[in-house]
């Protein structure tokens, strides 16, 4: 899976390729619009993740020109900007999905993922772990082939949690992937833990083992 | 600025209060001070001129009369008759030497068979000698007709005084008012100003030096303080958005070193706690920009938005805090109450006021939520105390300072989505239960 990291902030372009890097991703990266231009014409690539704000152009003239050499390399845009007519912008020309600067890095990998899924397998595929199997196309989980009772939130907790295999996931990236912007409204992350709580108590009793670890004080890791 | 705008509101009202009174009225009042103890002078004055010169004209007749009788007397016989007529207004007498050169004049008090009272006479006395013998001669004539006349006279005299008194105050009036028109349009023009208005400021010239000179300094003054303005608010946002990058850099890299599977859990903690830290400030951040988007009015309503549809969105939304809390929350929706609002505005409201009263309540308490096509409100139980009125509505105040995860915006930004969307939102506090009721604002004027 070869993904594309235009980016001018040189630190950002380092996380971002060591995170996704870590996922399985090979990476890429570009530091401006130029050369982010040379690179996805002279090589395919399944993503494309683009700042807006470049020297030389903006990401979104990236996305102008993946449109007009009729790439179907799927297209993230960052913002340091959270302006919805930027969005919506990104989105009309033909952009797949749009992050917000500061982003958590599970997210924009949970984001690859979800994306690279629809695109090349257009979702009919199911994602497996171990002895879990996922099948987004009706968002239902297996594990052993059986089926597994899952809430909304539950389902998307470990969508995310495959996602990020083997990483440890804070809790606040966890909030801010099932309740958006919202979860500052949340008052303290004591309602993740419930849904964790469930979610591990379901797949235990399914006859999975306890994927879940818990990183005291951190967070969670899924492996 | 709000916060701006109260004061100044608090200062007029300082003003109003203590004993003030309109221009007009004061000229006024001024005006009659001075003009009516005057004209009472002028008054007096005048009627005393006018008696005096009555008496001497009278005086004069007196006179006249007696030279006529001398006259008279010199060509009778001395035993006429008429040496000891006596009536009230003439007699003669024969009296003791030696003549008078100058006649006694005098006003006395005399009783009149016709008034059947005592009325006022002048009186002329003169001894005078006619071939050698002495009489006492003397003439009366009644006051009373002169004094009629001069009653009448004053009468008149004060009716045009007064008429020309009111014709003055009325012309005093309609001139003031027409000549200061142009200060009370400026100042009119001046308390309905709104910050984000001050630049398309402009007053009408007018014919009065001192008030163009008004207008200019507030005009100047205006100018001055939108472009203050202005630049704090490009500067608010230049420096959020530029914080963005950095804050998007240092949190990434935080949650790279977490993968660090070298790590002690200690050292872990403390990168979790940091990388938290880092969190809440981009929250602020993004909050403080939202709010300055918000007063730059850079949402612009498209129609009218369904309030019952976003809080039914949100009570989906917010469904597991509220189960987690285990909150009883009711709700009368009688009708739905229909805004003008830009759909990020309205669902930042309902979310904001919804999520207060979830993160303020205490487990197993309970929230009530009204709505209607008049009103929306919604209360909650809650520990905290009330909430001051003077920090009500303020950006980082907060009256739990120990929640942690609150960033003390989230009233204000409500308070700034109502001002600049024609809303009123009110709070009271009743019963350990936190109200908070958003209505359309009817302008009361």
């Amino acid at each position: 899976m070869n993904i594309l990291i235009i980016e001018d902030e040189q630190a950002l372009q380092e996380s971002i390729t060591q995170y996704l890097g870590k996922q399985g991703y090979v990476c890429e990266v570009a530091a401006n619009f130029r050369e982010g231009i040379q690179k996805i014409n002279d090589a395919d690539y399944e993503c494309i993740i683009a700042d807006i704000g470049l020297p030389y152009g903006s990401g979104l003239d990236i996305v102008k020109e993946l449109k007009q050499i009729r790439s179907d390399a799927g297209i993230i845009i960052i913002s340091a900007k959270d302006s919805l007519e930027d969005k919506l912008n990104g989105l009309g020309l033909g952009a797949d999905d749009y992050l917000t600067k500061p982003f958590h890095l599970s997210e924009l990998s949970a984001r690859v993922n979800a994306l690279l899924r629809r695109k090349h397998f257009g979702g009919n595929t199911s994602i497996i772990f171990q002895d879990i199997q996922v099948i987004p196309a009706s968002k239902t989980v297996l594990v052993h082939q059986k089926p597994v009772e899952l809430t909304a939130k539950e389902y998307q907790l470990l969508v995310y949690f495959i996602a990020n295999q083997h990483r440890v996931i804070t809790k606040s990236a966890l909030a801010a992937h099932l309740w958006g912007d919202e979860y500052d409204m949340a008052g303290s992350y004591d309602f993740i833990y419930s849904h964790i709580k469930n979610l591990r108590r379901k797949l235990m009793d399914a006859g999975a083992p306890d994927y879940i670890k818990t990183v005291y004080g951190t967070g969670y890791r899924f492996e | 600025m709000p916060v701006r705008r109260i004061i100044s509101r608090r200062c007029m009202v300082r003003v109003t209060g203590s004993n003030s009174m309109k221009l007009l009225t004061k000229n006024t009042i001024w005006f009659l001070l001075i003009m009516l103890p005057l004209l009472a002078a002028g008054g007096i004055y005048l009627y005393q001129e006018f008696d005096k010169e009555l008496k001497k004209e009278m005086d004069e007749e007196l006179v006249n009369d007696k030279i006529q009788w001398e006259i008279y007397f010199e060509s009778i016989p001395d035993n006429s008759p008429i040496f000891g007529i006596t009536t009230p207004e003439f007699s003669i007498r024969a009296a003791n030497g030696p003549a008078n050169a100058q006649p006694v004049l005098q006003t006395i008090m005399q009783y009149q068979e016709v008034e059947h009272k005592k009325v006022p006479y002048r009186q002329l006395e003169q001894v005078i000698s006619i071939r050698d013998k002495f009489y006492l001669l003397t003439i009366r004539k009644s006051l009373i007709e002169k004094d009629d006349l001069i009653k009448n006279i004053a009468l008149v005299m004060a009716l045009a005084f007064i008429g020309l008194l009111l014709f003055t105050i009325l012309v005093n009036r309609l001139i003031s008012r027409s000549i200061w028109q142009p200060f009370y349009q400026s100042l009119d023009k001046m308390e309905k100003l709104q910050l984000e208005q001050m630049h398309d400021l402009s007053f009408p010239d007018t014919t009065v030096t001192e008030f163009n000179r008004l207008n200019e300094v507030l005009l100047n003054a205006t100018s001055r303080i939108y472009h203050d303005f202005v630049i704090m608010k490009e500067l608010t946002e230049d420096a959020a958005h530029e914080m963005q990058t950095p804050l998007a850099i240092a949190q990434n890299r935080l949650e790279l070193l977490l993968q660090d599977e070298a790590l002690q859990p200690a050292q872990l903690q403390s990168i979790a706690q940091t990388h938290e830290a880092l969190q809440r400030l981009s929250h602020l951040n993004h909050s403080l920009l939202f709010m300055a988007k918000i007063g730059n009015k850079q949402f612009v309503p498209a129609g009218k938005i369904s309030i019952r549809a976003v809080l039914e969105k949100h009570l989906r939304l917010f469904e597991e805090l509220i189960r987690d809390k285990e909150l009883l929350v009711s709700t009368d929706i009688s009708n739905d109450l229909l805004l003008l609002l830009h759909p990020l505005l309205a669902d930042t409201l309902i979310s904001n006021l919804l999520g207060n009263a979830i993160k303020y309540n205490y487990p197993k308490g309970q929230i009530t939520i009204q709505l209607n096509e008049q009103l929306f409100s919604i209360c909650n139980t809650s520990e905290y105390p009330p909430i001051p009125a003077t920090q009500l509505f303020q950006r980082f105040k907060k009256n739990a300072s120990n929640l942690a995860n609150s960033n003390g915006l989230g009233l204000a930004i409500v308070k700034k989505i109502a001002d600049t969307n024609n809303l009123k939102i009110y709070y009271l506090h009743k019963d350990h239960e936190h109200h908070f009721i958003l209505r359309q604002h009817r302008p009361h004027h």
